[in-house]
């Protein structure tokens, strides 16, 4: 069999095989070996990997919610007032409806799907204090809560209300919360 | 007593009892709610999260102006428009000129070719492979437009030669149409000779300014053909009514008609009862029909801005009063904005004020519809707090001694009152005193008590208090239908279908079941959201438990018989005869409780209900290993009942006994006119709490949704081009978690309610009353009136002369 030459196209270091021209790419030269087609994001979504093409105006949720299914995300106000589309980026909470797709390449992101299946005490404390009502707005408001005690264990009192103002809930049920989150934070597995 | 109540299998005229020895879930804290997990992690799916395969999405044309009508309109670039799979325009001939049915006993056109408001869905709607696309489509289309005068304020709209707000159907802007009142003159006793007698007379003006909904979901429906089979996925609280308006719509047997009821997005009334709400649905149906896809409509936050509550009004007010605080005489004016109210009526239903003389007037006005949200009885409350606080005002007296001075029913005192509770069984209790009393410890008022505008702050800020009470009340008369399945496990289902309004009701239904029938809570189950042809109930809002517990009592007791009997008899499967499970006892000797069934008289003799059920329907008597094979040999156990709750929730002659206070303290800054609620105090006489957790929720929430109304809520229109101003949810503001401080939550139980086991609704009583919570309390602070809600910094500047 004809033994084949890969040239690296910026150095032109010649190379046996397609995976050792990738890996001396991406070693030396900092980037992807293949130009990603238009669009291509991959995101780190509650620990597993997902690859998608996305359009440039598409936002975070939809994609999350429309695209991928995890729709436990929910629209509210449907722009930037509300909190109820709330997930954790690289650790903060962010507004996925405030957020271009397209804009999130790399990040690793967790939902109140993941947050759920890793039975954070939230859940329970939130069931068990009736801390919903209509429950639309409930998992932004468990994932904001979520995003604190991740920086801040113990919160105060205040601390809570303050994590939690920019969250709105139609039914009231706001008073339920501080309840439900100061119970979590108590089990907490290092608390 | 009308014979239709003698009739019924349960009076409400007599007291219902709770029977705490009876009693494992009823009543019990801790018990979980059977929504929470679910709502909680993001798994309860609601309308708007639901994808079809091949699935379109509808939009509507929004009309730029408040009262115009379509020329001309050309949809042909709409139509080229690559992802456009069908556009339906208000001339096509499926629609034009029909007018439908609606809630209310109201009609509306199918797809209407004018507008009454800026913002009306109207036009065309177009149906597109994306929400994008669709949008897109929208810009295309472009419309001639006859633009006609506007008018936006209910007094103006009365004026002669003020502009007709809808020219289509009214040559007048005076509506009648339900449920706003008639205009005719209210007269109870001789106003005229009240004031004569009254040693004081009191006027006043007061205003409430158009709020609105801003529910939680965004509207939205689905539609599907599968032949000659319609199915929705609706978000709306009455979904059963939709198979009743497809079948008019289409024609449509109603037992083709499929409904799903997803979780609802919190709606608190409003959309569900304006007109259009159905026809929304028929809308897609039809689109969903020409394209052979399913058709999802949705709007947007801003769309989604087309409906208001019914307390928009103008109230003139003069009332006659005695020193010692009674009121003898009132006269009431009030102008509504497109639906109204009987403003009067508490003071009828529930005071011994003898001589009352009202009018309410609605106009029609270039304004979304307005509706009951959270709820109709806003008028009322409206009109009692004013009074209330200005007779106090007007006497130097305590609120609470005026209150408890002109409590009764029907023009009569309390005695009357006590009278009836001893005739019917109920505890002699004074429910207003008792309510006070709690609540003035827990705000501590007899120590913070002061003049009004006499008690400044260190911090510089203007210190009040305030107090309203009202009584309790269910608005809506219902009725409802459900069944108990018990399945061959032992495990048991509630059989009906309802929309959840996220009041912990099915939970407490399932506790009913549970204690009724004998069972463990967590042995029954119920899957409301699926149609199966059984509504509990429809309209879903108001009377939830108070219709539906009477529903599931019924049923739970009959399927606890069909049990014992099943326990007593033999059972005839295909391969063999099964010798009872409790051979040679009568039924009556048996009870259940804990999920077993077990002899009176010797209670170790027990069997769990698992045992005696399972050779029942699926068995061919080889036992439960083989409960898949067919062989159905002896009816299943299922009983079904029926219940139908009076008109607001009692009988007539059926006095209210259960009151309702509140209390408040708040910090008015005299330099920013902000308002700083720094307690809330609420005392709910709920008769008795059958969910404890779930009161104190509707406590809070309604605390939250009143204050935010009192103080921030209103839709704000241009007045030179009657266009929405503020309609976002950053610009249209309600509380936050911030904008209140601790609200204390006290239950009373006096045992005196309508519903079962002597309980009765709060859940829109306080979110009802509080909405005026706030404005007793400011005069308290600042010695002076703001009769004009919402109550804004600017209003209380301008009262203070600052403005």
């Amino acid at each position: 069999m004809e033994e084949r030459v890969y040239t690296c196209p910026y150095c032109a270091m010649a190379h046996n095989s397609t995976e050792a021209l990738k890996s001396h790419v991406i070693a030396e030269h900092k980037t992807e070996p293949l130009p990603s087609p238009e669009g291509l994001i991959r995101l780190a979504i509650n620990g597993q990997g997902y690859e998608l093409t996305v359009e440039p105006h598409w936002t975070l949720y939809q994609v999350i919610h429309d695209k991928l299914g995890l729709t436990g995300s929910k629209m509210f106000c449907d722009r930037g007032a509300c909190g109820s589309c709330t997930v954790i980026m690289d650790g903060r909470p962010i507004l996925s409806c405030m957020t271009l797709a397209i804009e999130c390449h790399g990040k690793s992101i967790e939902t109140i799907e993941g947050i759920a299946e890793k039975k954070h005490p939230l859940i329970d404390a939130y069931v068990k204090h009736h801390c919903m009502q209509c429950g639309y707005c409930t998992p932004g408001f468990v994932v904001t809560a979520k995003a604190l005690l991740d920086r801040n264990p113990k919160p105060t009192e205040e601390e809570i209300r303050q994590a939690l103002a920019g969250n709105l809930c139609r039914c009231g049920t706001y008073p339920q919360h501080v309840t439900a989150v100061q119970e979590a934070a108590k089990k907490l597995p290092n608390s | 007593m009308a014979l239709e109540i003698k009739d019924m299998p349960i009076n409400p005229m007599e007291r219902d009892q709770y029977e705490p020895e009876r009693f494992n879930a009823l009543g019990k804290r801790g018990i979980r709610r059977i929504d929470g997990y679910k709502k909680a992690s993001g798994k309860a799916i609601y309308t708007r999260d639901i994808t079809l395969p091949g699935m379109l999405y509808a939009k509507w044309l929004r009309s730029p102006y408040p009262n115009a009508k379509i020329i001309t309109m050309d949809t042909s670039r709409a139509e080229a428009l690559s992802g456009v799979r069908g556009v339906l325009r208000y001339d096509d001939p499926e629609v034009m000129g029909r007018r439908v049915i609606g809630t209310y006993g109201s009609t509306e056109d199918m797809l209407a070719g004018y507008c009454y408001f800026e913002g009306q869905q109207m036009g065309a709607v177009v149906a597109a492979d994306t929400e994008e696309i669709a949008n897109e489509a929208l810009k295309l289309i472009k419309v001639e437009w006859e633009i006609r005068p506007f008018v936006l304020d209910g007094e103006e709209a009365l004026k002669p030669g003020a502009p007709l707000a809808r020219p289509e159907w009214f040559q007048d802007n005076l509506s009648a149409d339900p449920p706003s009142p008639a205009p005719n003159v209210l007269n109870r006793g001789d106003v005229e000779k009240g004031f004569k007698e009254a040693d004081r007379i009191i006027e006043f003006k007061a205003r409430r300014r158009y709020h609105g909904g801003a529910d939680a979901e965004l509207l939205c429906g689905i539609s599907r053909w599968e032949d000659d089979c319609l199915e929705l996925w609706l978000h709306h609280q009455h979904p059963y009514e939709h198979k009743w308006t497809m079948h008019q719509y289409f024609g449509v047997p109603m037992n083709k008609v499929t409904a799903h009821a997803p979780y609802n997005g919190g709606m608190y009334g409003g959309w569900n009862w304006i007109p259009y709400s159905q026809i929304a649905q028929g809308v897609s149906a039809i689109l969903a029909r020409r394209t052979g896809r399913p058709v999802k409509w949705v709007f947007d936050r801003r769309e989604d801005f087309v409906f208001g509550s019914m307390d928009a009004q103008v109230s003139y007010i003069k009332v006659g009063i005695k020193n010692d605080g009674l009121i003898i005489a009132i006269d009431m004016k009030s102008v509504f904005e497109n639906t109204g109210n009987f403003a009067e009526e508490h003071f009828l239903e529930n005071t011994r004020v003898p001589n009352i003389r009202a009018l309410n007037l609605t106009g029609r006005v270039n304004k979304p519809p307005a509706i009951a949200i959270r709820c109709e009885q806003l008028p009322m409350c409206f009109a009692f707090t004013h009074v209330f606080n200005h007779v106090a005002a007007a006497l130097n007296m305590d609120p609470t001694e005026v209150a408890l001075k002109n409590d009764g029913a029907e023009g009569h005192g309390l005695e009357h009152l006590n009278q009836f509770k001893q005739d019917h069984g109920f505890p002699v209790r004074d429910s207003l005193k008792e309510c006070i009393e709690k609540g003035k410890k827990a705000i501590g008022w007899d120590e913070k008590w002061h003049a009004p505008g006499a008690k400044k702050l260190p911090n510089g800020k203007l210190h009040g208090l305030g107090f309203i009470w009202d009584n309790e009340w269910d608005d809506n008369r219902g009725a409802g239908v459900a069944g108990v399945f018990i399945q061959q496990d032992g495990s048991i289902n509630i059989v009906a279908f309802r929309a959840d309004v996220g009041v912990n009701a099915e939970t407490t239904y399932c506790q009913v079941v549970a204690d009724e029938l004998g069972a463990r809570i967590e042995d029954v189950h119920f899957r409301h959201q699926e149609d199966v042809y059984l509504p509990a109930m429809t309209p879903d809002g108001s009377s939830n438990l108070t219709t539906n517990g009477y529903v599931m009592r019924k049923a739970a007791r009959k399927a606890k018989q069909q049990l014992l009997e099943v326990a007593t008899s033999i059972v005839n499967t295909i391969e063999r005869d099964i010798p009872p499970a409790f051979p040679g006892i009568k039924p009556e000797d048996l009870d259940v409780g804990e999920s077993q069934v077990f002899v009176k008289a010797d209670p170790s003799s027990r069997k769990s209900i698992a045992e005696v059920v399972k050779d029942m329907h699926g068995s061919m008597g080889w036992g439960l290993d083989y409960a898949a094979i067919q062989g159905t040999t002896h009816a299943p156990v299922f009983a079904w009942a029926y219940h139908r709750q009076g008109r607001y929730g009692t009988e007539p002659g059926r006095h209210r006994l259960c009151r309702q206070i509140h209390f408040c303290e708040i910090e008015v800054d005299p330099e920013t006119g902000e308002i700083d609620v720094k307690r809330v105090v609420n005392v709910n006489d709920v008769g008795k709490a059958l969910s404890p957790e779930a009161v104190e929720g509707q406590q809070y929430g309604g605390t939250y949704m009143g204050v935010g109304r009192n103080v921030m809520e209103e839709y704000i229109w241009d007045p030179p081009t009657g266009v929405l101003l503020n309609g976002s949810l950053l610009d249209y503001k309600w509380a936050t978690m911030l904008d209140l401080g601790p609200v204390d939550t006290i239950i009373v139980e006096t045992g005196m309610g309508y519903g079962p086991y002597g309980t009765c609704g709060i859940g829109e009583d306080v979110a009802t009353i509080t909405t005026h919570l706030l404005q007793g309390a400011v005069y308290n602070a600042t010695g002076k009136w703001v009769d004009d809600g919402p109550i804004t910094p600017d209003k209380v500047l301008r009262a203070l002369g600052k403005a």
